[in-house]
């Protein structure tokens, strides 16, 4: 029987949401702030009004260079060490939206400059170039579930001796671009998120976000000590009405890990994969305290995995989490926590996202 | 007699989806459109949301809405009619 290699360790991890850092937005939390306001979806007068939780004082749309930017080399005069893209310290960028609001720009401006940064690789590229990052950056990016595939690829490099660091950095800057889509489904609407409530009517809010996480074989005080991914190849944008896809990927998790953990679950809102996600979350741990942030936050898309990570071990950190913000009862399942808990007695938290395509990812998090 | 908003709801359907061999009168007033007999899914419901929004001026606020108004052409007749100006509706 083979042995399981040793949880790789988190050296560092921080964040950047509408709030400020990992810490500011920890705090905003567990005081039961949300960064969500109400804004035209495409950035014009009389559009629909969307619930977006932007960073302060960035242009919603698109300038040449990108108005995100600043934050992100902030968030990125963060990361310990140097050297990072090459051989012995990769990098794995995640993300989903990149600066895919650049097409939207150079459709309405013509400026072919928007282009160079309109397609994950180029816009990595500009980032990559701006940080002072060498060539060893991989993309991955896979819906909402894309920060989870650049831990699990990230240690796996580091299991397999392949590097001695890596850094996996995850961006989202909500664009009209992205907005609309979301407004076209209608899941993005007028109402403001209200994750895991049982209420006649979904909707999900949208959230800039960006973070990091340096990981290690042998160095930091938290560890991920299981990840896991499963698709249930179903649908596009739908779960399968038994919820089967969500208790696949939490059936992965080396539970045993850990005794008592907490759960900071995806809960961006939607009524169906809530109902499905609290049930399958039930089933698995059960009476363990369910939480979500979206409310709050946002949904940070391809980078909610991340930007959360980094949250959850500020919250582990300080001893408190904050409960689901935006919410109140009755939840899907009892188990919803809407007020912040004392984690005094928990060994872990268990952070999962789920995405469209039917893809479903969890990690375990937890002290070293 | 056959009500003029299904029929033109029928073939609104067929041009929007590009539901090939599919007449109107395929179309069954009361069978649930999504996972129905037509096939549709939810990007199906996407694009039709989109077209009718356009074409009846209608504003559909959420997917739970939209699922209730795309339920049957029934359903959807009469959510057109409660919503959309009359001025907007094929004459009787």
């Amino acid at each position: 029987m083979s042995v399981p290699p040793p949880p790789i360790r988190v050296a560092a991890c921080g964040a950047l949401t509408a709030f400020g850092d990992e810490t500011v937005t920890l705090d905003a939390l567990l005081a039961g702030r949300t960064a969500l306001a109400a804004r035209p979806v495409q950035g014009r007068p009389g559009d629909d009004l969307v619930p977006l939780a932007l960073i302060p004082a960035r242009p919603y749309d698109e300038t040449l260079p990108p108005g995100w930017l600043p934050a992100l080399q902030t968030l990125a005069a963060r990361i310990p060490g140097e050297g990072w893209g090459t051989p012995r310290r990769p990098v794995f960028v995640t993300g989903s939206n990149f600066g895919v609001g650049h097409l939207l720009a150079f459709r309405r401006h013509g400026d072919p400059a928007h282009l160079d940064l309109g397609t994950p690789y180029e816009c990595v590229a500009h980032v990559a170039r701006t940080l002072g990052w060498g060539p060893d950056v991989t993309v991955i990016s896979h819906a909402c579930v894309s920060a989870h595939l650049g831990l699990l690829q990230a240690t796996r490099t580091l299991h397999a001796g392949l590097a001695d660091e890596a850094l996996v950095f995850s961006f989202d800057f909500i664009s009209a671009f992205v907005a609309g889509g979301f407004h076209a489904l209608k899941i993005l609407n007028a109402d403001f998120p209200a994750p895991y409530q049982n209420r006649p009517v979904g909707s999900i809010g949208l959230g800039d976000g960006a973070a990091f996480a340096v990981l290690t074989r042998d160095r930091g005080d938290f560890a991920l000590a299981g990840q896991s991914l499963h698709n249930e190849m179903h649908h596009f944008t739908a779960n399968r009405a038994d919820g089967s896809g969500f208790a696949a990927c939490l059936a992965d998790l080396p539970a045993a890990a850990v005794r008592r953990v907490w759960l900071k679950g995806h809960g961006t809102g939607t009524l169906e994969a809530g109902r499905l996600e609290t049930a399958a979350l039930d089933q698995a741990f059960p009476d363990a305290p369910l939480v979500s942030w979206k409310g709050a936050l946002g949904h940070t898309l391809g980078s909610c995995g991340l930007v959360e990570l980094a949250i959850a071990l500020a919250a582990i950190r300080r001893g408190r989490a904050p409960g689901t913000i935006g919410a109140t009862a009755p939840g899907f399942t009892p188990a919803v926590a809407f007020d912040a808990f004392d984690l005094a007695g928990f060994d872990g938290v268990v952070c999962t996202s789920n995405a469209f395509g039917g893809a479903h990812a969890a990690f375990i998090a937890c002290h070293a | 007699m056959s009500d003029p908003l299904k029929n033109q709801l029928k073939t609104l359907m067929i041009d929007t989806l590009r539901l090939e061999d599919v007449t109107p009168a395929d179309i069954v007033d009361d069978e649930p459109l999504i996972g129905g007999g037509l096939s549709l899914d939810s990007i199906d419901a996407l694009e039709l949301v989109v077209r009718l929004e356009k074409e009846f001026g209608i504003k559909i606020g959420s997917s739970e809405e939209s699922r209730t108004a795309l339920a049957s052409v029934n359903a959807l007749a009469d959510y057109i009619r409660a919503h959309a100006d009359s001025s907007r509706l094929p004459a009787a």
